[in-house]
C-alpha cells in the first residue's frame, strides 16, 4: 500500500511539475517569445528582477511548492534507481533515511533562501 | 528444389563443472528452407559433437523449453526459422538473466519461483466449491477478453532474459510474474487480488517495472507482459483511491436441471413405453 501512494506521489508530482516548469520557463527564458505575443518581461534573468520577484507572496509561494515538488520527483526517482542497482534490505532502509535527511535540508534551505529574500 | 545453404552455428559452450571460462565453437550446418534453429542444433548434437547441452520438448512453440539468445535476441529456437534470420553465421548463447546450467540449458528455477509467489491460481471466500467443485463460474465474453491474452504464457523465460531491470535487480518479480498476477486480478473468476498485493505492491515488485518494453517485444506468445504490468498498476491504485467499478467475483453457474420440453414432441419421434427415447 505504501509504495502504491509513493509511486501515485511521484505520477502526480511530475505531472504538476509540467505545469509549473512552463511557467518558470515562460517568465524566465522566453520573454522575446512572450514579447512576440505582445507581453512585456523586463530582464527576467537579471539580479534585480529576482529580487523583486522574490518580494512578491505569490512567487515566494510558487516557487516553494515547486521545490518541494521537484524534490520529492527526483529523490523517489533516484531511490528507485539505487535500489534497482544495489537490490537489499538494507540499501533500502539507508537509502530511506538517506532520502528524508537531503530532501528535508534541501527544503529548509530553499524555504529559508526564500523567506529570507523576501523579509529582506 | 530447395537449395541447402551452408550455415555457420557460432554457439556458447559453457560447463560450469569444468571451471573454464564459457567460449564459442564453431559448427556448419547445411540448411534447407524451412529448417528452425533448434532443427540445426539437433543436427550439431546428432553429427557433429554429441556432447552440446540442448533442452527442447514439444518443438511447436508450446512447451517454451527451447528459449534461448538467438543473434543477441531472446527467441525460441523452435520457433525461429534460419531463413527468417537473413545471415549465414548465427551466433546462440544461452538466455541472460538466468544461472547456465550447461551449454543452451538456463535455471528456470527462479522464473517458477517468482511465479509462485504471486499466487497464480483463483482464489475464492467459497472454499469448499474450489475444493470440491459442483460447477463453473459465470463469465460473459467481454470479460474472457479482460485476461485471455496473458494466460497464453507458456513460462519459457523470453521476457525474464529480456528485461532490463531482472538484469539488474536480481529481487524484482519480473514480467512473467508481474503479468500472471494481473492474469488472476482481472479474471472476474476470481477474488484473490488483496491477498496478491502484498507481494507485487513493492519497490520490486510491479513500481520497479520501467515500461522498457521489452518482455512485450521478446515474448514469442503475444501475451504483452508489459501491458499487464500497466494493468496491473492501475488496478492496484484504483483499488487504493476507492476509484472504478467495485465488482465481485461472478457466481455460479446454475446446475443443470431436469426440465419439461417447451416443444410438444413431433408425432415422428421413437418413443420407448410413450416416452421419448
Amino acid at each position: 500500500m505504501r509504495d502504491t501512494y509513493l509511486w501515485l506521489l511521484q505520477l502526480v508530482t511530475g505531472a504538476i511539475i509540467a505545469v509549473f516548469l512552463a511557467v518558470h520557463m515562460v517568465m524566465m527564458h522566453l520573454d522575446n517569445i512572450v514579447g512576440f505575443f505582445g507581453g512585456h518581461i523586463s530582464e527576467p534573468s537579471s539580479w534585480s528582477s529576482m529580487i523583486d520577484r522574490a518580494k512578491e507572496g505569490w512567487w515566494l509561494t510558487f516557487y516553494i511548492i515547486f521545490l518541494a515538488l521537484v524534490l520529492y520527483h527526483a529523490i523517489y526517482g533516484l531511490r528507485g534507481i539505487v535500489l534497482e542497482v544495489i537490490p537489499s534490505g538494507r540499501t533500502e532502509r539507508v537509502m530511506t533515511g538517506m532520502i528524508w535527511a537531503v530532501g528535508l535540508g534541501a527544503f529548509a534551505l530553499g524555504v529559508y533562501a526564500s523567506a529570507h529574500l523576501f523579509t529582506r | 528444389m530447395d537449395t541447402v545453404k551452408q550455415i555457420r552455428f557460432r554457439i556458447q559452450r559453457y560447463n560450469p563443472e569444468d571451471g573454464a571460462a564459457p567460449r564459442l565453437a564453431e559448427f556448419v550446418v547445411p540448411a534447407p528452407r524451412g529448417m528452425t534453429v533448434l532443427d540445426g542444433l539437433f543436427y550439431i548434437r546428432d553429427n557433429l559433437d554429441s556432447t552440446l547441452a540442448v533442452r527442447s520438448s514439444c518443438r511447436m512453440a508450446i512447451c517454451g523449453s527451447c528459449a534461448m539468445l538467438i543473434n543477441d535476441f531472446p527467441h525460441l529456437a523452435c520457433h525461429t526459422q534460419i531463413a527468417e534470420l537473413e545471415a549465414d553465421t548465427i551466433e546462440v548463447r544461452p538466455l541472460p538473466n538466468f544461472t547456465i546450467i550447461k551449454d543452451l540449458v538456463v535455471d528456470l528455477t527462479p522464473l517458477f519461483e517468482k511465479h509462485t509467489t504471486t499466487k497464480p491460481y483463483f482464489i475464492r471466500s467459497e472454499v469448499e466449491e474450489m475444493e470440491n467443485p459442483t460447477a463453473e463460474f459465470l463469465q460473459t465474453p467481454e470479460d474472457l477478453d479482460a485476461y485471455l491474452q496473458f494466460s497464453y504464457c507458456i513460462k519459457c523465460g523470453l521476457c525474464m532474459a529480456a528485461c532490463p531491470t531482472v538484469a539488474t535487480d536480481r529481487l524484482f518479480l519480473g514480467p512473467q510474474a508481474l503479468a500472471q498476477c494481473y492474469r488472476y486480478c482481472g479474471d472476474s473468476r476470481d477474488d484473490g487480488a488483496n491477498e496478491r498485493f502484498p507481494t507485487v505492491d513493492r519497490e520490486h515488485g510491479m513500481w520497479g517495472c520501467h515500461l522498457a518494453g521489452a518482455c512485450s517485444e521478446a515474448c514469442p506468445k503475444g501475451v504483452d507482459p508489459a501491458l499487464a504490468i500497466q494493468l496491473l498498476k492501475r488496478l492496484r491504485v484504483s483499488r487504493a483511491l476507492g476509484l472504478g467499478r467495485k465488482r465481485r467475483p461472478t457466481p455460479l453457474a446454475s446446475p443443470p436441471t431436469a426440465r419439461q420440453p417447451k416443444l410438444p414432441v413431433p408425432e415422428f419421434t421413437v418413443k420407448v413405453n410413450g416416452k421419448p427415447s
